[in-house]
C-alpha cells in the first residue's frame, strides 16, 4: 500500500523543568513552533507556558519561530506546552543532479553548512573507513546516500544511549546513538567531502502507516538536508527520505542552532527535565 | 540610587569608623597596661579580645598578640588594617560616586598602611585617628547631602554606637584602679569636655554616663543613635514610602530610649551585659537596613545552558 | 660636577623620529623639527634635575589619583612620560578625516553584514570571512539599532611608518579602551609643565565625555525623550575599571555592574534603593560573550540575562552594538580599503599596513618562504597575544609557527616589520627616542563622527621594543594636537586667562587681623593656581 500524498498532524509537545528547591527566576527560549515550508503548512500553533511569563516572539537568523520568556516569581515547575496542527505532504522526488565540480561554485554561499563544528566534526577512523566509498562515488548525491547507508549499518539506534551534548565523534566511538547523533554523523562526513549539509529538527510520526484519530506517543526527531543542485532531505536514523510523517520545526547548522528549550534559571538545588510528545494524525 | 552603591557607602562609613574606634580602644588598652603595673596582662588581653568578638586564637594573649590581631594583621578580620582595606575596597566599588578627594584620601590611607605598621603603636593609633578624621572632614565638605550621604552617616553612626559600646565594656572590665576611665575619655577626645561638664568631679560612674548619655557630645552613644535615626528619617522621606514604620528606626529608637529613660544605676550595674545588648541591636538594625534598601540587590546563581 | 644634558646621546635614530628631522645642513647633527622646537628648548632650559623632579611628582600624583591599569589581577600604575608628543594641525586634520572615513565604512559594513548582505552578492568580501568568524553573532542579525549606529565609539590604532606617514594597524569597534588616559594625562601633564603648556595652543580633550553622552542619548530607543544612560562595567577587577568610573563620573551617569540590572518584561531595570528603575541606553564595557547568559556563555556572572531580547524588542540600546567583532578582526582589516571604496566611493585616506592573508594559497607560499622577515599575527588575537616577530624568533619558534599556519591558515595574517616612529621619552639615561603608536578615539552619534583631537599615545619603554601595549608594560604620553592658526573655533587649551581675578579680602579673625596685605597676595596666588588647574580639564 502506498502512503497517502498528504496528512494532517496534531502535535502536542510538553517539556519543562522540575526544581527540587524551586527556582527564583528563569529566562528561556523555546523553538517549538513548526515552520511553514513548500512541503508543510501550519494551520494552527500555540504555546502555553506556566507559570504565566512575559513572552516575546521573533524569527531567528535561521527563520525559526522563537518564543522568548521570563519568569520572575519563585516556582517549582516550569512547563511549556506547544500544540500545533500541520498539513504535510509527500516530498516530490528530486533528481540528484550536482557533480563534484559543481560544489566549489557554492562553497562561499553555503560556507555555514560546510563548517565542521565540534558537534559534527567526524572522527578520523570513520573517514578512513569511508575512503573507499567516497572514491567510488561518482556524484555527491551518490556519496551522500552511500555514506548515510554505511552509518545506518554501523551505528545502532539505542534510545537514551547518548546525551544531548554528545558529539558525532563520541557517537562513532560508541557505535550507538539517537536521531541527533545520526544527523550529526552524516552532516560531518558530508561536509568533510565539501557537500553543504544542514540539520533539520522536528517531529516524526512513529508508525509507518499512521491511523487517523489515534494519539501516539512520539518523539522529537532530527534529520538532514544536503545540497545537490537544490536541497534534498534524508532521514539517516530510519534510512528513508522525509515524507508526510515528518514535521519540520527548525533548520540550522547543527543541534546548537535549534534546541527546543534553552535557558537559565536561578536555583539552589537540582533540576529535573521532562519531555513528552504526542502525535495524532487527523486526516 | 543604586542599591549596590548605597551598600558600599554604608560600609565605608562603618569600616572607617571601625578603624578609628579600634585605634582608640587599643590606645586605652596599651596605656592601661603600661600605667598600671598591677594589671594582669593576660586576663586583660583576654577580656579585650572577647569584647572585640575574637574567639579564634592560639596561645596566651599578650600585648603583642593584641596588636597583631587588632591592628596590624590584615588577615585578621577585626584588625585596623583589615577595616581600612575593606573601606578601600568598598570605596573602589563606589568609586564613581565618590568625590576624587575622598577616594584619594581613602586610597592614600590604604597605601600608607605598611608605613604605619612600622610606627610605634601610639603613633600608629594617632595616624589612624588623623587619617579617618581627615576623610570624614573631606566627606563632610565634598559630599552632596543626598541619599548616599545619609547611608554613609547611617553606617558611621551605627558603627560608632557599636564600637563605643565595646570601648565602654573594655573600660568597665579594666576599671578598679583609677586609670581606665580618664584614658577612655581621652581616647574619645572627651576628657576636656567631660571635665568642663562635670566641673572636675571625676568618677567612673560620671564618665560612663557622659559617654553613654551626653546629648551634646558627638561620640556618645545616645547622640550617635540620634544621628543614625536622623539619617533613617531623611531616607524615609526621600524614598516617599508609605506603610510600616522602618524596622531599623524602631530598633535604634528603642535602644536609645532604653538608655535615656532608665535609671543610670541600672545600666552601669552590669555595663558589659548592657553593652552587649546594644551591640545586638546595632547588628539587627544593620540587617534591617540591608533588607530594606539593599534587598533589590540580590545575587542570582544562574545555571543552565541546559538544552533539551 | 658636570651634569649630562638631557638630550645628549639622543639617537642614533632608526626610521622616522618625530622630534629630530633629517640632517639638512650636512652639519653632522640632525635638526629639531619646528613643532618640537619649543618643547626642546624648554626642556634644555629646565635641565635634567628639574625634569626628573617634575617626573617624580607626576608619577606620585598619578598613584594618588589611583590611575592604574590592571595586569593579571594586580593594579599597576600606568606610567605617563613627561615629554609630550606633538602633532601638527595639518597632520591631525589628515588623521581626523581618515578615522572618520573608516568609522563610516565599518558602520556601513556592519549594517550590511547583519542585514541584506549586498556586499557578498557584489563579491566585495567572501561570505565565509564574515559567516565563519566567531564574532558574527547570529542572534543580532536583523536587529536594527535605534538610530542606525552600531559603532558608537571606535579606537583606530595608527602608526607612523619610515616616511612619517600614518598607517592603520588595527580597528577597535567592540569596546575600545584607553580614552580615560587621554583625559587624565592631559590634566597631569599640564600641571607638571604649566609653562611649556602655556607656550602652545593645544586642542582640548575634555569635551569627550559630553560628546559621548550626547551620542548615547541620541541612540536611545524611539519615543524616549529623556533617556537614562548607564555605563555597564564587569567590575572592579577589570583592567579598565578606572576608565569606567571616570566615564560614568564625567558623564554624570550611574556606573552599574551586571547584578545591578535585571530584565523585566523585556525592559532593563536597575536595582535602586527606591526599587526598580528603567534604563534606556547601556554603554557597556563587557565583551559580547559575557553580556547575556541566556544567549552567550551561560556561566557568565557579569552579564544581564535577557538583555539581548530587550534590545531586540527595541526597549534598550546597547552601545557598542553586539556583534561588532566581525568588523575589527584582523582578516576583515585587509578588506577595509575595499569597503571604503564600495560603500563611500572614496579612496582610503589612511593606508593599511601591507598585509598577506594566509588563507590564500598564493600569498601563503610567498610568506612561508620568508617567515623570518615578517610579523605573523593571529587573526583573532588582541593585545599583542600570539604575535611572532620573524627576525626576533628562533628557528624552533619559526618551525612551530609554520606548523600552526599550515594547520589553520585562515587564522593568520602576515605583515612586514614596520619601523614605528620614535618620539623623545624620558628614560634612565636621559631623553631618548622610543617607539610609539597612536589610538585616536571617535564617537559616532548618527549624524557626525567626532574625532577627539589627541588620542592615546602608547610608548614602548624598553629600547628597541616594537610592541607597544599597555598589557606588556608600556607607558603612555600626553598627545598634543596643535591648533591651526586659522582655526577660529579652537581657543587652544590652557591659554593664559585673559583677566586677572580680583578677590574681595577674606575676613580675618583677631589673630591675623592687621596683616591683610599678605593674605591678599596669598589668596590671589591660590586663585591663579586654581585657574590653571580648572581650565586644563
Amino acid at each position: 500500500m502506498n502512503p497517502p500524498q498528504s496528512m494532517q498532524m496534531r502535535i502536542r509537545h510538553t517539556t519543562g523543568y522540575h526544581y527540587e528547591r524551586g527556582a527564583a527566576a528563569s529566562f528561556n527560549e523555546a523553538r517549538m513552533t513548526p515552520m511553514t515550508t513548500s512541503e508543510q503548512y501550519v494551520l494552527r500553533s500555540r504555546l502555553e507556558i506556566s507559570p504565566t511569563p512575559w513572552s516575546y516572539e521573533y524569527r531567528d537568523y535561521w527563520g525559526t519561530t522563537v518564543t522568548s520568556f521570563e519568569v520572575h516569581d519563585p516556582h517549582t515547575d516550569l512547563t511549556v506546552v506547544a500544540s500545533s496542527t500541520v498539513e504535510t505532504q509527500e516530498v516530490p522526488h528530486r533528481p540528484h543532479a550536482a557533480t563534484w565540480d559543481d560544489l566549489s561554485g557554492v562553497e562561499d554561499e553555503y560556507c555555514e553548512f560546510l563548517e565542521l563544528s565540534s558537534w559534527v566534526a567526524p572522527s578520523p577512523t570513520l573517514l578512513a573507513e569511508l575512503a573507499p566509498i567516497r572514491a567510488a562515488a561518482a556524484t555527491p548525491g551518490e556519496y551522500a546516500l552511500a555514506a548515510a547507508g554505511f552509518l545506518h549499518e554501523q551505528v545502532a539506534y539505542v534510545t537514551g544511549s547518548t546525551e544531548v551534548t554528545t558529539t558525532a565523534a563520541d557517537a562513532w566511538e560508541s557505535k550507538n546513538g539517537v536521531c541527533q547523533d545520526f544527523a550529526h554523523l552524516t552532516l560531518g562526513v558530508l561536509r568533510e567531502a565539501r557537500i553543504p549539509a544542514r540539520y533539520v529538527s522536528g517531529y516524526l510520526h512513529p508508525s509507518p502507516d499512521p491511523v487517523v484519530g489515534e494519539a501516539i506517543e512520539g518523539e522529537s526527531h532530527a534529520w538532514i538536508e544536503w545540497w545537490d543542485g537544490e536541497w534534498v532531505g534524508w532521514d539517516p536514523t530510519n534510512a528513508i527520505a522525509p515524507g508526510p510523517r515528518h514535521v519540520v520545526v527548525a533548520k540550522g547548522r547543527d543541534y546548537g542552532d535549534s534546541p527546543p528549550l534553552r535557558g537559565i534559571f536561578s536555583t539552589s538545588g537540582g533540576s529535573e527535565l521532562f519531555v513528552s510528545v504526542e502525535i495524532t494524525r487527523l486526516r | 540610587m543604586l542599591s549596590r552603591i548605597a551598600q558600599s557607602l554604608f560600609w565605608i562609613g562603618r569600616y572607617l569608623e571601625r578603624a578609628d574606634d579600634t585605634a582608640r580602644i587599643l590606645d586605652v588598652q596599651m596605656q592601661v597596661l603600661i600605667e598600671d603595673p598591677g594589671m594582669d596582662e593576660r586576663t586583660s588581653c583576654e577580656q579585650l579580645l572577647s569584647v572585640m568578638g575574637v574567639e579564634d586564637y592560639t596561645g596566651n594573649p599578650n600585648r603583642w598578640m593584641i596588636l597583631d590581631l587588632l591592628a596590624h594583621n590584615a588577615d585578621s578580620p577585626v584588625s585596623i588594617a583589615a577595616a581600612i582595606g575593606a573601606a578601600r575596597e568598598s570605596a573602589r566599588r563606589a568609586r564613581e560616586t565618590l568625590s576624587t578627594d575622598i577616594w584619594a584620601a581613602i586610597n592614600t590611607t590604604w597605601r600608607g598602611l605598611p608605613t604605619a605598621r612600622a610606627m610605634r603603636s601610639p603613633d600608629m593609633f594617632a595616624w589612624v585617628r588623623n587619617r579617618t578624621a581627615m576623610i570624614s572632614g573631606i566627606a563632610d565638605s565634598t559630599m552632596t547631602r543626598d541619599e548616599g550621604w545619609q547611608f554613609y552617616m547611617l553606617g558611621r553612626s551605627i558603627e560608632r554606637v557599636d564600637m563605643t559600646a565595646r570601648l565602654l565594656s573594655t573600660a568597665a572590665l579594666a576599671s578598679g584602679p583609677q586609670v581606665a576611665w580618664p584614658t577612655t575619655l581621652r581616647a574619645c577626645g572627651a576628657y576636656e569636655s567631660f571635665i568642663r561638664a562635670y566641673r572636675g568631679i571625676e568618677a567612673d560612674r560620671q564618665a560612663a554616663e557622659f559617654l553613654l548619655l551626653d546629648r551634646w557630645f558627638p561620640r556618645s552613644i545616645v547622640s550617635s543613635l540620634a544621628q543614625a535615626e536622623k539619617a533613617l528619617t531623611k531616607l524615609e522621606r526621600s524614598g516617599q514610602r508609605t506603610g510600616f514604620s522602618d524596622e531599623a528606626q524602631r530598633l535604634l529608637g528603642r535602644a536609645r530610649t532604653e538608655l535615656e529613660y532608665r535609671p543610670l544605676a541600672d545600666i552601669v550595674f552590669d555595663l558589659p551585659v548592657e553593652m552587649e545588648r546594644l551591640q545586638r541591636s546595632c547588628a539587627a538594625a544593620s540587617d534591617a537596613v540591608s533588607a530594606r534598601y539593599f534587598a533589590e540587590y540580590e545575587e542570582h546563581t544562574w545555571r543552565g545552558g541546559i538544552v533539551l | 660636577m658636570d651634569l649630562p644634558q638631557l638630550f645628549d646621546g639622543y639617537g642614533p635614530v632608526v626610521g622616522f623620529d618625530e622630534m629630530m628631522g633629517p640632517d639638512l645642513e650636512g652639519s653632522g647633527s640632525s635638526t629639531v623639527r619646528e613643532n618640537y622646537r619649543r618643547v626642546h628648548e624648554s626642556f634644555e632650559k629646565m635641565g635634567s634635575e628639574e625634569i626628573r623632579l617634575r617626573a617624580d611628582s607626576l608619577a606620585s600624583s598619578y598613584l594618588e589619583q589611583g590611575v592604574t591599569f590592571g595586569v593579571a589581577g594586580e593594579e599597576r600604575p600606568f606610567p605617563l612620560d613627561i615629554v609630550p608628543r606633538l602633532i601638527e594641525a595639518a597632520d591631525w586634520e589628515h588623521v581626523e578625516r581618515g578615522v572618520r572615513q573608516r568609522v563610516l565604512a565599518l558602520e556601513a559594513f556592519l549594517a550590511d553584514a547583519y542585514g541584506p548582505g549586498e556586499l557578498f552578492a557584489d563579491d566585495v568580501v567572501p561570505r565565509a570571512t564574515v559567516m565563519t568568524s566567531p564574532h558574527f553573532h547570529r542572534v543580532v542579525a536583523g536587529l536594527e539599532p535605534a538610530n542606525g549606529v552600531r559603532v558608537h565609539v571606535a579606537g583606530v590604532d595608527l602608526i607612523r611608518d619610515g616616511n612619517g606617514d600614518f598607517r592603520v594597524l588595527e580597528d577597535n569597534v567592540r569596546v575600545p579602551s584607553g580614552v580615560s588616559y587621554v583625559m587624565t594625562n592631559r590634566r597631569a601633564l599640564s600641571a607638571a609643565l604649566p609653562e611649556v603648556f602655556a607656550d602652545h595652543r593645544i586642542r582640548p580633550v575634555s569635551q569627550y565625555s559630553q560628546r559621548l553622552l550626547a551620542a548615547l542619548r541620541k541612540a536611545a530607543p524611539a519615543g524616549v525623550n529623556d533617556p537614562t544612560v548607564v555605563v555597564l562595567t564587569p567590575g572592579v577587577y577589570n583592567s579598565a575599571y578606572f576608565e569606567h568610573t571616570l566615564l560614568a563620573r564625567t558623564m554624570g551617569v550611574e556606573l552599574v555592574e551586571g547584578r545591578d540590572l535585571v530584565c523585566r518584561s523585556g525592559r532593563v531595570m536597575m536595582r535602586t534603593t527606591n526599587g526598580l528603575e528603567p534604563v534606556d541606553v547601556i554603554y557597556r564595557r563587557i565583551d559580547d560573550d559575557f553580556l547575556d547568559p541566556v544567549q552567550f556563555r551561560s556561566d557568565s556572572a557579569l552579564g544581564v540575562p535577557g538583555i539581548i531580547n530587550a534590545a531586540r524588542a527595541g526597549h534598550v540600546t546597547i552601545a557598542n552594538a553586539v556583534g561588532n567583532g566581525v568588523a575589527d578582526d584582523k582578516l576583515l582589516y585587509t578588506y577595509v580599503p575595499d569597503l571604503i571604496r564600495y560603500y563611500l566611493s572614496e579612496e582610503p585616506i589612511l593606508r593599511n599596513v601591507d598585509t598577506w592573508r594566509m588563507g590564500e594559497a598564493e600569498q601563503r607560499e610567498e610568506v612561508l618562504d620568508r617567515l623570518d622577515e615578517l610579523v605573523l599575527k593571529p587573526v583573532d588575537g588582541s593585545g599583542g597575544k600570539g604575535i611572532v616577530i620573524g627576525p626576533a624568533a628562533s628557528r624552533d619558534e619559526l618551525d612551530e609557527l609554520r606548523a600552526k599556519i599550515m594547520l589553520d591558515p585562515r587564522a593568520w595574517i602576515a605583515q612586514p616589520v614596520v619601523s614605528l616612529s620614535t618620539v623623545p621619552t624620558l628614560v634612565e639615561d636621559g631623553v631618548r627616542p622610543r617607539h610609539v603608536d597612536l589610538r585616536p578615539f571617535a564617537v559616532h552619534d548618527g549624524d557626525d563622527v567626532f574625532v577627539l583631537p589627541g588620542g592615546l599615545t602608547r610608548v614602548a619603554l624598553p629600547e628597541g621594543e616594537l610592541i607597544v601595549n599597555s598589557s606588556r608594560g608600556g607607558g603612555s604620553k600626553d598627545t598634543w594636537v596643535l591648533a591651526s592658526p586659522t582655526d577660529p573655533e579652537d581657543e587652544g587649551e590652557g591659554a593664559p586667562a585673559a583677566s586677572r581675578v580680583a578677590g574681595t579680602p577674606q575676613s580675618a579673625g583677631p589673630a591675623i587681623d592687621g596683616d591683610t596685605s599678605d593674605v591678599q597676595v596669598q589668596e590671589q596666588e591660590q586663585q591663579q593656581g586654581r585657574l590653571v588647574e580648572e581650565s586644563s580639564c
